[in-house]
């Protein structure tokens, strides 16, 4: 990678920190203008009226809102985002806590997503029209159709109440310590600790919640996949493969699923960050102590430093994921990497 | 005489359709002897491009695909062989060139690496460098002058020429006895691909590979074939030396077909061209001497 490489990633981070901007603002005036005085709703029907008055002013709440922004900022900058009215702890402390647990979520759900889905999507398209492109095609559409809490409901029932072999809720056991936190995943903390037991636990308690969460996705990639494989199926460049006797595993996992990869990578990178906010009906029915509930839970409450703070951590991710897409559709494209810049 | 590399005999093709089968050959027959080069010629459409893709193994595997008839290659029964032993040949007993060699090439491989996989079908444990440089020998041999950057360069950052030159390279690589050519070049400008055409022509005469050229270009035809098979609408209507169907073309689809040839003095094309006639549909006229040769032993019906 050359260094109009480094020069193009800086120019998306940079650009990336002007969209959070925006977004910070966005976000800072809806919270805002939503009905309902916060420290009201944050004390109680019992608190009395100076006690209301007391928070509003720590909240800087009687102030216009460009200095209230402006005040946001500052605290911003010194790494506080004040505190969460819903839990009454630093709001960083909060995302501390339950970002890593969405994120673990997320993070298998999406390498569900990727492992299950292209390789179904390249089996329908390789045999395109036959037995096997049906039966993927119609379980593709069976998970994009069926909302994600409607699979939570079903997989806990079947896996966790009939069959008895998986755990119902949670990220651990009762009586299983959390293992010594590094990056807040369970599964890789334990490993990193060298607790079998714990990762066994951790990691049994994830399978469903994960799977529930990416079924959607895997449909979506494997539908994406089949359609962009099947286009580059009917151009020459394949059929000079075949020409030339390269095996049909070959061209499927190589030459037909390379350039099939470029379009289809971008959307599966969107679908893949959505899941972050989507995690919530998951979260939910797993009783999975994530992000996404935290979120819905400070709109409830109408917990404005909770609501900020944490819709931008999910915008932060969202470019993130973005930038990573990017990075790696120039990797398999080489029109794009060899270009002098491929900054969107 | 021995018998030839590549034999056809009455072969039909037709496609399922909602409306039953439609036939687009109606009985082919062609044959081609080791190193010979021999040309089908025809207008769009009249079944030149799907007898290479019969040839090459590239249609019979597909669904909704009729064919019957007998096609001999080497010895071999090419309509009863297994899509393994078929898969076998290609690339290393034959191989192709297509029309368009900017699309022909995967856009997201290095020539190195696509040339590899095609050194590779040849000579299964081929090293990394071995295979670059035995490429680079080759790409040589069709006069580009620095393999190694071209090596290096991904198709689209070659010109349409160059592409062809690496395609023909490419095919000519592993010596195959059977060259099927489809239009090679017609994407090209004219002068492009003239001079690409000649290098092919040297580089198969070193090779002493047999070739199936199909075009639709007579002037083309002219210079390159030996013999010339003319095709009208799925059925083979005249077949001669290349000298004698020039000089005394006796099919009338061939006559009109050569008439359709603009004159580069300044005529252009004549007054009375005929687009089609009922007279295209005479029989075949097999001029003395090209008679096809009797089926190999055990291969006839």
């Amino acid at each position: 990678m050359s260094s109009t490489f480094f020069k193009t990633i800086g120019i998306r981070l940079w650009t990336s920190a002007l969209v959070l901007v925006g977004v910070s603002i966005l976000i800072f005036c809806i919270a805002r203008v939503i009905p309902g005085d916060p420290a009201r709703i944050a004390l109680g029907p019992n608190a009395t009226q100076e006690q209301v008055e007391l928070l509003r002013e720590r909240l800087h709440l009687n102030e216009s809102l460009p200095v209230q922004y402006f005040e946001f900022v500052r605290e911003l900058f010194q790494g506080d985002l004040g505190m969460s009215l819903y839990t009454n702890r630093p709001v960083t402390t909060d995302i501390g806590d339950f970002l890593p647990a969405t994120l673990e979520l997320v993070v298998f759900a999406g390498i569900l997503m990727v492992v299950v889905g292209i390789p179904l999507g390249v089996l329908a398209a390789r045999y395109r029209d036959k037995l096997t492109d049906n039966v993927v095609r119609l379980l593709s559409l069976l998970g994009v159709v069926t909302p994600t809490f409607v699979w939570a409901v079903f997989l806990m029932l079947i896996f966790a109440f009939y069959l008895e072999i998986l755990p119902v809720a949670g990220r651990l056991s009762q009586g299983v310590d959390p293992p010594p936190g590094v990056t807040g995943f369970y599964t890789i903390d334990a490993l990193l600790a060298g607790q079998w037991s714990t990762f066994g636990d951790a990691f049994s308690h994830i399978i469903l919640p994960a799977t529930a969460l990416a079924l959607t996705g895997i449909g979506q990639t494997a539908r994406l996949t089949r359609a962009s494989v099947a286009e580059t199926y009917d151009k020459p460049y394949v059929e000079m493969a075949q020409a030339y006797g390269f095996s049909d595993r070959r061209i499927a996992s190589k030459y037909a699923l390379r350039p099939a990869m470029i379009p289809s990578l971008t959307i599966m990178g969107l679908d893949f960050a959505a899941m972050l906010g989507g995690a919530f009906l998951v979260e939910a029915v797993f009783a999975w102590p994530g992000l996404a509930r935290y979120g819905v839970e400070t709109i409830l409450h109408k917990d404005l430093n909770g609501i900020v703070g944490t819709v931008l951590v999910i915008s932060a991710f969202f470019l993130i994921v973005n930038m990573l897409v990017d990075i790696a559709v120039a990797w398999l494209n080489p029109r794009i990497r060899l270009q002098k810049r491929w900054a969107g | 005489m021995t018998a030839p590399l590549l034999q056809i005999a009455d072969l039909r093709l037709a496609f399922d359709s909602w409306r039953g089968p439609v036939e687009v050959l109606h009985g082919i027959s062609l044959n081609i002897r080791r190193g010979e080069k021999v040309a089908l010629v025809g207008e769009s459409g009249s079944g030149k491009s799907v007898t290479a893709r019969i040839i090459a193994g590239l249609l019979q595997y597909q669904r909704g695909a009729r064919i019957s008839g007998h096609v001999a290659f080497d010895g071999k029964d090419l309509l009863g062989l297994s899509e393994r032993a078929f898969r076998d040949l290609r690339g290393t007993a034959m191989s192709m060139v297509f029309q368009d060699p900017t699309s022909a090439l995967n856009p997201v491989f290095t020539i190195a690496d696509q040339f590899r996989e095609v050194l590779g079908r040849a000579h299964k444990d081929i090293s990394r460098a071995e295979a670059r440089r035995r490429a680079a020998e080759a790409l040589d041999h069709v006069l580009i002058h620095e393999p190694e950057r071209v090596l290096a360069s991904y198709p689209f950052q070659l010109s349409g020429g160059m592409n062809q030159r690496v395609l023909i390279a490419m095919a000519l690589a592993n010596q195959p006895a059977l060259l099927l050519a489809d239009e090679p070049g017609t994407a090209l400008d004219v002068t492009v691909q003239d001079r690409t055409l000649h290098l092919m022509a040297d580089l198969i005469e070193e090779v002493g590979s047999a070739v199936l050229f199909i075009s639709h270009n007579l002037g083309v035809v002219r210079e390159f074939a030996d013999r010339v098979y003319v095709i009208y609408r799925g059925r083979i209507v005249e077949h001669a030396g290349t000298d004698a169907l020039f000089h005394d073309p006796r099919h009338p689809y061939t006559r009109a077909l050569l008439a359709a040839v603009p004159k580069i003095s300044g005529e252009g094309l004549p007054d009375t061209l005929v687009e089609t006639s009922d007279a295209f549909d005479a029989p075949a006229v097999i001029h003395d001497g090209c008679e096809e040769p009797p089926l190999p032993a055990g291969m006839a019906a």
